[in-house]
């Protein structure tokens, strides 16, 4: 049995207010690597918002997250940003790639903050990761100059600079075609089957949740269901 | 660090390239306040050195006067010191007037190094010449000695003041009172002292116009023939010290006055009003051109805190990547800094010409042609560089905390 890379417990988000919203309800998760799992649920029913406690950009306000039997919801800011920039890797709904910053330059942003590599190894790794996205031609381009796939796919490179455990998409898909999307969602696929990453999505896009190893459904912000879809082989 | 460090560099002057206009605008105002800074600074600072510099020249340095600043303690308040019965209103004795042991004072003047001590001798005589009597206020010296601590040798119209030495019964007077008596180089006028002695005095030289120190009413004798002229044989009544650092003026004659409880005047004492009016013009000078670079940095403010709202996205982006909040606070402040420091180089220049303008302006003034006394010392240009920095810093690090505080998923959330 492999450990989870994290685990989420009671997990609870609420904003301020009398009564609180609660966008979050002790959601119980465990995340773990060579698997891609799919949160879905219906609009505001808090699966982005999970995401985000899961991916440390926001911060519970109850229940416990352990990372390596770490719990992240103690830790001080600076040292949950560590953990983001070394194991974490984003893939958002829209690029969010820096605009001033050519696509090798965005994907050496992650490589350059870390510090580990040279500076000739940073542009080396970024460069064969844009290859490995087929976008070895384009990396001198400016974010404005690409197409929305092509950003996508530059998103998804930068996400992976690092060689993050956990890779985190919120609805990296929703915004691009069909081929695009089904690009996109293999890519997502070879990163936990192929290179055993754990990976977590959320869609609202059914065939993306179909083809996910696992399946966590949501509704108001509670997790009404998690389905194996694939068993490990 | 370094690569941490550089790669938020990189960020930062991407940010300022891709908002050139602003960028241009925060500079240019830094660099023109910087710039006038500077040129005020060079006339304000350069002026007040020439004025201290006459200020201190036009006199010696330390003059001990053969006064006493208190009168001596009565006897018996030196012997029963806190006693029961207090003394009022009983007479000080008069003591002949007079530096006593002057030798000695003089000798531990000349010990203190880079000190020099010129005795003096001052008393009233008369001039009296067809029935008109002018006061003069005449100054025994040993020329020698005196040249080296006044500058009086260079305020001579005609004439040296080796002369004294080398004409009995010399004398150096002011241009306007030779002109008054209707005398000049060379001519004889009588002189009476207030005991009475009469003589011939031959005019060897002329003071020009124009020092009012010294005046239309005093003139210089050889010391011994004035003081056979006042009646006062062997007497001084004054030692003119010249220093070779004017500065140390005030404690040198502190430590003299203690030593010999006569009356030692620093030039600092002496101008105390002029220096008091130097630090007001001071304060004045620095306020306002601090006001010129604090609005300066009201630019920067801008700048930046645009700079911060425009990148509001690029903010979450680089939080959820993993750049810490401190990160981002050093892009921007970052950002603040090299918008100052073009400001300052770029304020460096102006500064620099609008210095050689001024300086190149010539005035006449007494019929001499004359400059701009201008302080272009490094110091200034420092001063100025510092304070903008700061005033920058500050102004960016203000908006850049607001940057460290965006909050990603607000931004992620409803990102467009």
């Amino acid at each position: 049995m492999v450990d989870p890379v994290l685990v989420a417990r009671h997990l609870r988000r609420e904003l301020p207010g009398d009564p609180p919203p609660v966008l979050v309800a002790d959601a119980d998760l465990a995340v773990m690597p060579g698997r891609f799992t799919a949160i879905v649920g219906p609009s505001g029913c808090g699966k982005s918002s999970l995401l985000y406690l899961l991916g440390l950009i926001d911060r519970p306000t109850g229940g416990e997250l352990l990372f390596d039997g770490r719990d992240l919801a103690q830790m001080s800011g600076d040292e949950r940003a560590a953990i983001r920039l070394e194991h974490f890797g984003f893939v958002f709904q829209f690029h969010f790639l820096l605009p001033e910053f050519t696509a090798l330059e965005n994907v050496m942003l992650p490589l350059r903050r870390l510090g580990r590599l040279s500076a000739r190894e940073v542009e080396a790794r970024a460069t064969s990761l844009l290859a490995d996205v087929g976008l070895a031609e384009k990396g001198w381009k400016l974010p404005e100059k690409l197409s929305g796939g092509e950003r996508q796919r530059v998103a998804i490179a930068r996400a992976l600079a690092n060689n993050p455990r956990l890779v985190l998409g919120d609805e990296p898909t929703g915004n691009l075609d069909s081929v695009n999307s089904a690009r996109v969602v293999d890519m997502f696929r070879a990163l936990a089957h192929e290179q055993g990453r754990a990976v977590v999505c959320v869609t609202h896009d059914m065939g993306i949740a179909d083809l996910a190893d696992i399946r966590v459904s949501m509704l108001d912000g509670r997790v009404i269901e998690v389905r194996e879809q694939n068993p490990p082989s | 660090m370094f690569a941490r460090f550089s790669l938020l560099v990189h960020i930062a002057s991407r940010h300022l390239i891709v908002r050139r206009r602003q960028t241009l605008v925060a500079t240019s105002g830094v660099a023109v306040g910087v710039g006038f800074f500077l040129a005020v600074s060079a006339l304000m600072v350069g002026s007040q050195n020439d004025f201290v510099r006459q200020l201190i020249d036009v006199a010696p340095h330390i003059i001990i006067s053969d006064e006493l600043r208190s009168p001596p303690p009565q006897p018996g308040i030196a012997a029963y010191p806190g006693g029961a019965v207090e003394l009022h209103g009983y007479r000080i004795r008069n003591e002949v007037r007079g530096l006593k042991d002057w030798q000695r004072i003089l000798a531990s003047v000349n010990a203190i190094p880079g000190a020099i001590g010129s005795p003096s001798l001052s008393g009233a005589v008369t001039l009296r010449l067809g029935g008109r009597d002018e006061p003069l206020a005449i100054v025994g010296i040993e020329p020698g000695l005196e040249a080296k601590v006044s500058s009086i040798s260079d305020k001579l119209r005609a004439g040296h003041l080796d002369d004294l030495e080398r004409v009995q019964g010399g004398v150096i007077i002011g241009e306007e009172l030779a002109q008054r008596l209707g005398r000049g180089m060379g001519d004889i006028v009588p002189a009476t002292a207030a005991n009475g002695t009469t003589r011939s005095l031959r005019i060897v030289a002329l003071v020009k116009k124009g020092n009012s120190q010294l005046g239309s009413s005093s003139g210089y004798m050889l010391l011994r023939e004035a003081q056979s002229l006042l009646g006062r044989p062997f007497i001084i009544n004054r030692i003119g010290v010249k220093l070779s650092d004017p500065y140390a003026a005030q404690s040198v004659a502190a430590g003299l006055e203690a030593r010999y409880r006569y009356k030692a005047q620093s030039w600092q004492e002496r101008s105390a009003d002029f220096l008091s009016l130097l630090l007001t013009r001071n304060v004045i000078m620095y306020t306002v051109v601090s006001a010129i670079l604090l609005v300066a940095s009201f630019g920067i403010y801008t700048a930046v805190s645009n700079s911060v709202a425009d990148k509001r996205r690029d903010i979450a982006i680089l939080r959820s990547m993993g750049f810490s909040q401190g990160d981002l606070q050093l892009v921007f402040v970052l950002e603040g800094m090299a918008l100052a420091i073009i400001g300052i180089v770029l304020g460096w220049a102006l500064g620099f010409g609008l210095m050689t303008i001024l300086g190149s302006l010539e005035f006449s003034i007494g019929g001499e042609i004359q400059h701009m006394p201008l302080d272009r010392s490094p110091r200034q240009y420092a001063i100025a560089a510092a304070a903008s920095l700061a005033a920058g810093v500050l102004a960016a690090w203000l908006p850049a905390r607001k940057a460290s505080r965006v909050d990603p998923v607000d931004i992620l959330r409803g990102a467009v």
